[in-house]
This record gives structure tokens, sequence and C-alpha cells, in this order.
């Protein structure tokens, strides 16, 4: 939606050019339950079970008419673990320089969620966004959280040239879309 | 007799060890005929994408600084940074382990692996893990092990080393993968598809990663402070052996140790930029286990607790420390990027120009420094063009290593009286005398320029005579299909010292000419063709007497003749650039000699700076005097008036471009109105004596076919192009390709006057 673009804070301009050329989908929307709920509906599509980790930091009423979804598992089985279209996720930032998302891999299931479905939809807050990867190692960022957490950049969906030509989906997701808060 | 395997009945583990020169040949033979076109697609794709990604990057050449301080201070500080590292990990809960040698790694895992009663193991890429022979190990305890990383799983199921530091398989073709996972699966799958190998792959490692006991991983970087580790990838298997397990071990030389966390910032960059030319790979995980998360628990299967192993190996790496040249090799970050940039490499890739585990220009000093010195044979193939040189992340002097191993393993040959009096006859140094035959004639090429010179006609005709050839070939080791350049009746310095009626120069303190012995021996009309082109536009121009410069020996591993001639060279120069006077250098190989490589040879730092800061090639110092006094380089040299034409076909000497000084060729001739192609490769292949060694012809020709086709490909679509070289080499190269006449950048211009 260029037209709406035009609002958007250099920044996340930035980082949106950057995740798309990582080939990852982007969009950006209002901070609600509502506009999240339907964001998250439209990118899944109508897969049959949507694997949920809570957030860290965003408050999770956030994401209370999303939850109403009754595909959404939140203590999901071993099995359903690795069955399962779809997981989402909070990214605690994005990096505007590369689009990526950083997802926490000590926070719960955060990590696996983000690692085992096919499509991984990870949502950020636009406040959250650093001009470069290196800024997440200084200590006047993001309260430094960068220099402590356990954490992945995450810069586009998983992809290998190991067996010739550029795949995309390999043993991680197959498509990465992020849903940045405004 | 040894018999003689067809290339493709050579498996690629049995030329692994090159400790034997024939393994070496052998390998060079199958990788031509079996690997080549992959490893050129895939490293020059990489490379492409290097010189993108890092011209992306604002501060590119600052972050290198600072990752070289970075590791330069971690090595010095190692023992007190690893008791760091000790107590970290211990205080988040895991596990530290330093071993030795390999087998005290091998150990230590096996051990961890029976105490935790597993059964199967899920591993992660992990150069380290090959170096130590780790699976080997493991399955001996009767565990099972799955390489995780697709270019491993081809490796484990084809069972060769690996090719390439980053990409190990990058050796195989879409089609010989198919061929392979035919032969080795029972599947009515088509598999002829990149998806389709990857999806077949990735459901059969699923399986693997959901019933695995434990993970292990290497580590791109290791944080002392915190005991975090930085791990780089893009197909999320290392995420997967890191997370999904409840036990962790992680496996790294010690060299990976940097002072702290936000060490890692400087590398975050660097590294993917350097490696894939990617801004970033997929995944990069910062994480000090072990993790907080469960691990995950297999259907059926019962929750453990999460534990962590850290196992630094250090096999050798205490001792590299301590070595004057190997400890650089330390500095590696794995990025591979002078593998992708070395033109060798990028047509025979590692199975040839590599070891056991380590490959490419680096690799030399890794399998000398863990393994044994002979094994590091492969490192030959490094003609140190020097391409490799700006583009390591850690600024690593790749081709002074290969040089050093190059004169250790001279000095593992027996000595011979041959040999000996051949070397004190050509002017050997006395240590460099156990060096084979073949490389004392190449070393001292300034001696029989000399002997050639004076007897021109009687040398000239003598390598016309009847077997001739085929002594050069059996005696020397030149290829008899080579032609080494006939000695000119007048060397430049009888040419420049007979000539009359020279007007002096309006431009004070005019400019010193370096008669290296390349143009002095073999090519003094291009010399003096040069010489013009400075004079007119009022340049005074002296000649510097006929002096070896380092260049020949060094290439050779003869170190105490190169540092000889460079010290009798450095004060004859000095003199010169004492008096204000640029010294100006034909021959881009004795450019870079000043420029860069004096620095191991001279003594004396001030001396060495004030050559660098004032060497140049002509044309550099053309274009710098046009821009000063805005000259109209089109009017003093008219392209119109030149005989060979005005539409050219210009390619750059590999040293040239690593001093910069090649654009300004190409600026020069456009400004005076040529229109000029240039080609892209890193080098022609020729590289110095590289090409006329008769081990190496086929090699060398393989490498100039890129060059040949680049101009064939100018030439279909906008007609014939006249050939235009600045180095020596790449005459050579160039006309034996292409047979036609190659010219110098001054000739064409001094043909315009």
């Amino acid at each position: 939606m260029p037209s709406l673009m035009v609002l958007e804070s250099s920044s996340v301009l930035q980082f949106a050019e950057a995740a798309v050329k990582a080939v990852a989908t982007v969009e950006v929307i209002e901070r609600s339950p509502l506009a999240l709920r339907d964001a998250i509906r439209h990118a899944v599509g109508n897969v049959a079970r949507i694997l949920f980790a809570s957030p860290r930091e965003l408050p999770i009423a956030l994401f209370s008419e999303f939850l109403n979804d009754a595909r959404v598992v939140a203590n999901p089985t071993p099995d359903q673990m690795v069955h399962s279209a779809a997981g989402v996720t909070e990214a605690f930032a994005g990096v505007a320089s590369t689009g990526s998302v950083c997802i926490d891999v000590s926070y719960q299931r955060t990590g696996l969620v983000s690692l085992l479905a096919p499509l991984q939809i990870a949502v950020v807050a636009a406040e959250t966004i650093v001009p470069r990867p290196r800024d997440l190692f200084r200590a006047d960022m993001l309260d430094g959280k960068g220099l402590r957490r356990d954490f992945v950049f995450v810069t586009g969906p998983s992809a290998t040239a190991d067996m010739g030509p550029l795949v995309r989906g390999v043993h991680g997701p197959h498509k990465l879309h992020i849903i940045v808060l405004r | 007799m040894e018999t003689t395997l067809s290339s493709a009945e050579i498996q690629p583990r049995q030329v692994a060890n090159k400790s034997k020169k024939k393994a070496l040949l052998d390998a060079i033979r199958m990788t031509l005929d079996v690997q080549s076109a992959a490893v050129r697609h895939n490293t020059q794709t990489f490379n492409r994408n290097r010189y993108a990604a890092t011209a992306l990057l604002d501060d590119y050449d600052e972050l290198k600084d600072r990752a070289r301080q970075i590791k330069e201070s971690a090595l010095a500080n190692l023992p007190e940074l690893l008791r760091r590292l000790e107590a970290s990990v211990q205080a988040n809960g895991g596990h530290f382990y330093l071993a030795k040698t390999a087998d005290g790694a091998n150990q230590y895992i096996r051990d961890v692996l029976v105490r935790h009663q597993a059964k199967r193991v899920v591993k992660g890429k992990s150069i380290t893990s090959e170096e130590i022979k780790l699976n080997h190990a493991i399955e001996a305890a009767g565990i099972a092990v799955a390489e995780t990383d697709l270019a491993e799983f081809i490796l484990q199921v084809a069972d060769e080393q690996p090719s390439h530091i980053i990409a190990p398989a990058l050796h195989y073709s879409r089609e010989r993968i198919t061929a392979l996972f035919k032969r080795k699966f029972t599947t009515d799958l088509p598999l002829d598809t990149g998806e389709e190998l990857t999806r077949f792959a990735r459901e059969k490692l699923r399986e693997q990663f959901i019933a695995a006991d434990a993970g292990i991983s290497g580590a791109n970087l290791i944080a002392a402070d915190s005991g975090s580790l930085m791990l780089v990838e893009s197909e999320g298997n290392i995420r997967m052996t890191m997370t999904l397990p409840s036990l962790h071990i992680a496996i790294a030389g010690i060299e990976k140790v940097v002072p702290s966390r936000t060490d890692f910032g400087t590398f975050l960059e660097l590294l993917p930029a350097s490696a894939t030319g990617q801004p970033l790979t997929s995944y990069v995980s910062i994480l000090h286990p072990p993790l907080q998360a469960p691990p995950f628990v297999a259907p059926g299967g019962t929750a453990k607790p999460r534990e962590f192993h850290l196992v630094l190996i250090d096999n050798g790496r205490s001792r590299m420390r301590e070595d004057p040249v190997l400890h650089e090799a330390l500095y590696c970050i794995r990025c591979s990027a002078c593998l992708n940039s070395c033109a060798n490499f990028e047509t025979v890739g590692g199975h040839a120009f590599g070891g056991e585990t380590y490959s490419g220009g680096i690799g030399g000093s890794w399998e000398a420094g863990t393994g044994t010195l002979m094994n590091a044979r492969f490192s030959e193939l490094c003609t140190a063009c020097s391409r490799c040189v700006p583009q390591c992340p850690v600024r690593i002097d790749i081709p002074w290593l290969n040089e050093n191993l190059r004169q250790r393993m001279n000095q593992e040959q027996p000595p011979s009286a041959a040999k000996s009096a051949f070397g004190a006859m050509t002017g050997s140094a006395a240590q460099d005398r156990v060096a084979p035959l073949q490389k004392q004639f190449f070393g001292n090429y300034h001696t029989f320029g000399k002997w050639g010179a004076r007897f021109a006609s009687l040398a000239n005709a003598s390598m016309q005579l009847p077997g001739a050839r085929g002594l050069m070939e059996s005696a020397l080791g030149v290829d008899r299909r080579r032609k080494l350049p006939p000695f000119p009746k007048k060397t430049w310095e009888q040419l420049f010292r007979e000539e009359r009626g020279v007007k002096p120069g309006a431009i004070d303190p005019g400019v010193v000419m370096l008669a290296d012995v390349f143009t002095n021996y073999g090519a003094p009309e291009r010399g003096m063709a040069a010489i013009r082109v400075l004079r007119a536009v009022g340049l005074d121009v002296t000649l510097s007497p006929a002096m070896a410069d380092g260049r020949a020996a060094m290439s050779q591993g003869m170190m105490e003749t190169a540092q000889r001639q460079a010290r009798a060279l450095a004060p004859v120069l000095k003199r010169y650039a004492d008096e204000g006077k640029k010294i100006v250098v034909l021959e881009p190989s004795v450019l870079a000699m000043l420029r860069f490589d004096f620095k191991h040879l001279l003594d004396d730092p001030g001396t060495q700076a004030l050559l660098a800061q004032n060497s140049f090639e002509p044309l550099e110092v053309l274009w710098g005097l046009a821009q000063e006094l805005q000259l109209d380089l089109g009017q003093i040299f008219p392209a119109s008036k030149c005989p060979q034409g005005t539409r050219l076909f210009y390619h750059s000497h590999c040293q040239q471009k690593t001093c910069n000084s090649a654009t300004q060729t190409i600026e020069v001739l456009r400004a005076a109105g040529f229109d000029v192609v240039t080609s892209s490769v890193e080098c022609c292949g020729m590289a110095g004596s590289f090409g006329y060694k008769r081990e190496y012809y086929e090699l060398s020709m393989a490498v100039g076919e890129d060059l040949f086709a680049q101009v064939r490909r100018a030439e279909e679509e906008g007609g014939p192009r006249t050939l235009v070289a600045s180095g020596t080499s790449c005459h050579e190269q160039l006309s034996a390709g292409l047979g036609r006449e190659v010219f110098h950048p001054a000739e064409l211009l001094a043909g315009t006057l």
C-alpha cells in the first residue's frame, strides 16, 4: 500500500525494503488486537493449526482477538509441534539495514515455534527497529538486551544452494511474514 | 610402475593427503575433468556477490582494521581469555573442556555421549570436526551421526572430504547430486530439481532431528566475557541442532575466542559479506548455552534437563601461535573470500587445491599447523597473484604464508651436488640450494636473462635446436608447449644508454624507471615505449641499473635469495626517492614487491615505507600528471593515429589490481580516445612461472580459458579488438591462448606519437 507507506518513519521503510530484498513479506499495521488478528489471519490463510508462543515484551492483550481463533495451539503436543503449518512469535527487535527480526530463543517456546513450522510470522514493534545489526551489541540500544539474551537474527526464510540452484525452505521456515506494529 | 587411473576412477578421499606429489597431480586431473564446471560456477558467484556486498558496507575498511585488531589482541592474550571463558561457561551452568589433541577431544565427546546414553546425534556443519575426524570416533562407539547441513549430508553419503571451507560440497553439480542419491537411496522420486533434492534430504533429516539425543555444532566466534557463541547459517539445521536435543556440544578451535560479546558486532556484517556476499545469512544465532527454554521432547519421549559442553581444540594451534609465520593463519575467520577470489581455486576447487580438511590459499597453513608440513604441498597452487589479499577481512597476507611453506618444504628436500652446483652458479643463496632444479631455474631467472642477453643469438638459436625444449622439460620442468620469451639482442639498459639527442624534460625532479629483469631481458622495446610516453608529457626519465627484485626467488620459496636481492636493490632505489624522484615500474609484479612484499624482506621499515609510497606504474604517473596539469591526453596521444587501431580489449594484471593501479591505465587509454573493453577475471592463469611448469600447464590453460572466452565474446559482439595487457605473463598467456600479438598500453600510446 504505497499511499500508506508515506506515513511510515524512514527506519520502518528501510526495514521493509531490506526485508523484501531478503525475500520476506512485510506489512505495517495499526497497534490494536483487531488489526493484529486480521493481519495474522490473512497471512496464514486456511491452515489447520497455528503455533503460538507468548510474547515477552508486547502486552499479551494485543493478541487477545487472535487467540480466539480456534486453530491456535498455545500448548502443543510434540506431534503438533512438528506438524503445524504456521508459527507466530514476537520479535524483540528489528534491523533496518538488513530487514532482520531478532527472536528470543531462550524464552519458553519462542525459538521452536519460530523454527519448526513452514510459515513463520514475526510481530515486531516499530520502535524496536535499530539501524544496523551491530547495534544489538550496544549497551545503549534496547536497554542492552542484545548483550544478555539468547537470540537469532532471522533474515528471510531458510535457504540453501547446496543442491545446485538456490532453494528457499530447507530445515527452517519456507516463508517469513513480518508484521510491524506502528 | 604405478598405474595411472583415469580421472573418473580417482576418488577424492584417495588424493586428500597430498604429501606425495602424485596425489596432487592426480587430484588436478580429476577435478579438471569432473568438478571444474560446478566449482567455477559456485565460487565465481560467491566472488561476484562478495564484491557487491562489501561495496555496500560504508565502513568496510574500518571493520577490517577492527576485526584484525580484535583477533591480534585475542591471540596475544589467549591463555587469559581461555581462563575467563572457562569461568563464564561454568557460571552459565555449562561444562568447559580444553583438548590438547584431536584424540583428546574425540574421547571427551564420546564419553559425554555415552554418559548421556545418546544413540543418535545430529550435527551442524563444523570443519573443525572434520579436522579431528570426530564422526569416526563417535561411530566407533556405536552411536549414529547424521550430518544435517545439506552439503555435509552429501559428503557423508558420498564419503568425501570437504572441497571448500563454507560450502563443502560445492564441487557437486545438481546433476551429480541426483545421480549420487539415486545410487545410494532406493526411491521412486525423480529428484531432478534442486527443490526435490532439498525436500528429499529435509524429510530424511527431520526424522533425525526429532529422534536425536544430542546435537553437535561448531561456532564462528566465542566470547570469553559471557561464554556466548555466534553461529552463522542459512538452512536452520544449526538452530535445530542447538535447540531441539537436551544435550548440546559445541566444538571449536581455540583461535575462535574473542574477549567480549560486543566484539561480535564487528564480525557480524563483515563475515557474511565476505563469505556468501549476503548482508546477513538467514540465521545468525547469539547464545550463551545452556538455553533456558525447554528442549524438544519427541512423541513418547521423556524430558531431560538441558546440558551444554564447550570443547575447545588446540591440536597444533598453540604451536602455530608461537610460529613467526603461521600465527597469522589463526586470525582466519573462515569466510572463504581467499578461495573465491583465487583463479586456480575457481578452476579446480579444494579437492585439488586443498588437503584432508582445509583448502585454498589459507588451507596450506592450516594443514601444516594442525597436521604435517608435506600435506600442505597443495599450497604450490598459490601463485602469489595476491588477489586474495585485499579480500581478506582480517588482512592476512596469504601469499606470504604460502611462500614460507614453500621454503620449508624446499628445506625438507634432500641436498644434492647437482642442485648445489646449479644454485651456486645461478645465484641461489646458500640456504636455498636444496630447492629443486626447476624452482632454482625460475627463481634465478635474472641470471639466465643476463647470460642469455650476452649471447642472445646463441641462446635463442640453441632453443631452436632439435631436442632443446625436451631437454628444458626433462631437466628443468619447463613445459615444452610453452615458449620462453626469446632473449633480445640488446637489453633495455643498452638501448637506453645508446639513445642520442634526448632533450631534458621540463618537469623537475623527473622520474626513474626501474629496469626490472622481466622487461630488461624479455621486452626492452616495451620499456623504451614507456620512456617515450613519459617524456611526451615533459617528464625527465632516468633508468636504474637492472637488478633482481626478489619476486622470482620469493615465488619459488627461495626466501634467503629474495631477501638478499631486495636488500641490495632497496638502497639503490632509495637514493632516487631521496632526490624526490618517483620510481616508475613497468612490471606490476615488481611494483607489488615495492609496495607490499618488501615489508617482509627489508629490515628497515623507513626505507620500505618510502619505496612503497613513491613507486608507481607508468600510466598511473601519467594519469596523476594529466589531472594535475589539466593535460589533454587526446591531443598528446591521439588514438586515431595508433597503428593497432582504437578498439582494445584490456586485461589488467592480478597484482596490478591489488595495487589499485589498473583503473588509471584504463582512464588514460579512454582519455586518449581508445574504445576499451576490459576483462573481469582475477588472474590470467600464467602467474609468473606457474604456467611454464610442466605439471601445471593444463591447469594454467584451463584458468586462462575464462579470459580467452571473454575476449571471444567481446569480439563476437562488436568485431575484432587489439589485445592489451600490462603484465609480462599475461602477454605470454594471451598469445598462447589466442595465437595473437599482445601489446602493452605504453606501446599503443607510444605508437600515437
